[in-house]
């Protein structure tokens, strides 16, 4: 027995996929910067994607691109792109991949949202529901100096904690929204194709759009609304940067009453 | 008389009996880092106990000698004496010990959130004997009754995996619901039940073909369900409802339900007695334990404990 044990610490035996034959080679687009913190996000996503990949037989690779190069991209051999840019450069990208699922990580713009293209989704929350989540905290603290965001480096709740901890050791920066959306666009991704066995973007963008159930690491079942946008909770901070609590704020809206954020309707 | 009794202590096996089961119920208390000790007779808290920082996961030895105890925040188990209630020594377990499981071998199965992985240790030496890459957040620890299948949850992965003992090795990676909790086999080890708390739902798992033959959602809303126990007669679920404050009780064979039974507030660890005649329920926000009569499932107390009730074994 302690020979064998002995054998199994230094050898960990270990069947990566029982079954699983051989790898399928999965590729996502990002359009940004590399500075950027959404990046870094995208980074870890493909990272954790690729160790639940290892148990399935995949194999998911990122290249990146800037937005210039956007014109001459051939969406081809994508099942989904990821950008962390402004409004005008989301909207190309949406036009380029058009049936692919194009993931905005970066644009706030709330006519974005009203514009309900057919293949944007917003991962990140749009300016409207930031100024909601901050407008509800104030129905309750009147006089409060906050700010809103849809993820905090602090944040703990829901395993929050476990996601900051990785991000951190990984990059040596807090998880910021952008890094949080970044990181949320890919796990959908890997997620909804991990339960499908999803081949076609065009099937992945569907599933996303009307089918999604995603653990985003804020306590909540997350999906998308009818304008693209994802529905998911807010975090409150203090200017100072302390994190003070989450909208829907308690007391002010039911606790999983997201769409009390920031709701548009798409533009008839 | 005292003969027969001997005697009958002797058929029935030293394996439970050589320590003399206590039949004291204990409890962590995650935020006040200390255990309660609960009489089995009384229902009443008879000692409080600490043993290290933010205790949560919590067993005892096969032989009924030990207790062990996660301390999370020291990086370590911490083995505590049943009989005299005495802290007998310490080991590292990894960054972060939550929650672990006892092989009827005595070795310790235990997942380290932070590191993607399980890993064994022997409790008796404190030493590593293996450990084994899983997915991201492995939380829940289920050993099939004969010690031969170990489940591993992995919350953000969603996956269970399932590992074979003694070789240590992966057999298979079951796909569940969002953020895997916690699995329990049933007796035979042919069958497993799992809870996903943001899917909201419970898992039948045939443990043959590592196939999912029955899935029930949780109706509620609230309903994040954490720990999952089966009942002695492998006829009941009782599945902890996380902020439902509820146990709900399903049947084991269709997964319908059966049963909701109010509990205290954000209830998620639960243990069952040998006789299988009482669930244990620790309901963190509440600062208590419930204590459910499985006859009728009815809570007949509800008992003060520390603050946060995490973990609850029962030494019977």
């Amino acid at each position: 027995m302690k020979t064998f044990l002995a054998t199994a610490l230094t050898l960990p035996l270990f069947l990566g996929a029982a079954g699983a034959g051989a790898e399928t080679a999965l590729r996502l687009a990002f359009i940004g910067a590399e500075a950027d913190s959404a990046y870094n996000g995208v980074l870890q996503g493909v990272k954790e994607a690729n160790l639940q990949g290892r148990f399935l037989g995949w194999n998911y690779s990122l290249s990146r691109f800037a937005a210039a190069e956007l014109e001459g991209l051939d969406p081809s051999p994508f099942m989904a792109l990821i950008v962390a840019a402004d409004a005008q450069t989301l909207l190309r990208a949406g036009r380029r991949f058009s049936g692919r699922a194009v993931l905005n990580v970066g644009a706030g713009a709330d006519a974005l949202r009203r514009a309900c293209s057919q293949n944007l989704l917003h991962v990140i929350p749009s300016d409207r529901m930031l100024e909601d989540a901050k407008g509800q905290w104030r129905q309750k603290s009147p006089d409060a100096e906050i700010v809103a965001s849809g993820w905090h480096p602090d944040f703990v709740k829901f395993a929050a904690r476990d996601l900051n901890k990785r991000f951190r050791k990984a990059f040596s920066q807090p998880m910021d929204q952008r890094a949080w959306a970044g990181w949320a666009a890919v796990k959908m991704v890997s997620d909804s194709i991990a339960r499908k066995n999803f081949k076609d973007p065009a099937a992945l963008l569907r599933h996303l759009k009307t089918d999604l159930s995603f653990d985003g690491q804020k306590g909540l079942d997350l999906n998308f609304r009818d304008t693209g946008q994802l529905r998911q909770l807010i975090l409150i901070a203090s200017t100072a940067g302390e994190l003070l609590g989450e909208a829907p704020v308690k007391g002010v809206a039911p606790p999983d009453a997201v769409d009390s954020l920031g709701r548009p309707s798409c533009k008839p | 008389m005292k003969h027969l009794v001997s005697a009958v202590l002797l058929l029935l096996g030293c394996s439970q009996l050589a320590h003399g089961a206590s039949n004291r119920i204990f409890v962590t208390n995650e935020r006040s880092n200390d255990i309660s000790i609960i009489n089995g007779a009384s229902l009443e808290v008879e000692k409080t106990i600490s043993v290290g920082n933010r205790p949560r996961g919590i067993g005892i030895s096969p032989d009924g000698a030990e207790l062990y105890v996660a301390i999370s925040e020291d990086n370590a188990i911490a083995v505590v004496s049943l009989e005299t209630l005495e802290l007998l020594r310490t080991f590292e377990a990894g960054s972060d010990p939550e929650t672990f499981a006892v092989h009827p071998n005595g070795n310790i199965y235990i997942s380290n959130e932070d590191d993607a992985k399980a890993s064994v240790f022997d409790p008796v030496t404190g030493g590593q004997l293996a450990e084994i890459p899983v997915g991201l957040e492995p939380e829940g620890v289920a050993i099939s009754p004969d010690g031969k299948q170990v489940i591993i949850t992995s919350e953000s992965t969603n996956m269970l995996h399932v590992i074979r003992v003694p070789e240590h090795d992966i057999v298979a990676n079951i796909l569940v619901g969002a953020r895997p909790r916690a699995a329990v086999f049933n007796n035979s080890g042919a069958l497993a039940y799992a809870t996903s708390e943001i899917s909201g739902e419970v898992k039948k798992i045939d443990m043959e073909k590592h196939a999912i033959i029955a899935t029930k959602k949780i109706a509620d809303e609230k309903a994040k369900p954490k720990d999952v126990i089966l009942s002695k007669d492998e006829s009941k679920l009782y599945v902890a409802g996380g902020r439902a404050n509820q146990i709900i009780v399903l049947r084991a064979d269709t997964l319908e339900l059966i049963k909701k039974v109010p509990v205290g507030k954000r209830v998620w660890g639960l243990a069952i007695s040998k006789d299988g005649e009482r669930v244990f329920t620790t309901n963190g926000v509440s600062g208590t334990v419930s204590v459910i009569a499985t006859e009728n499932d009815q809570v007949i107390k509800t008992i003060e404990v520390g603050k946060f009730p995490w973990g609850v074994v029962i030494d019977d």
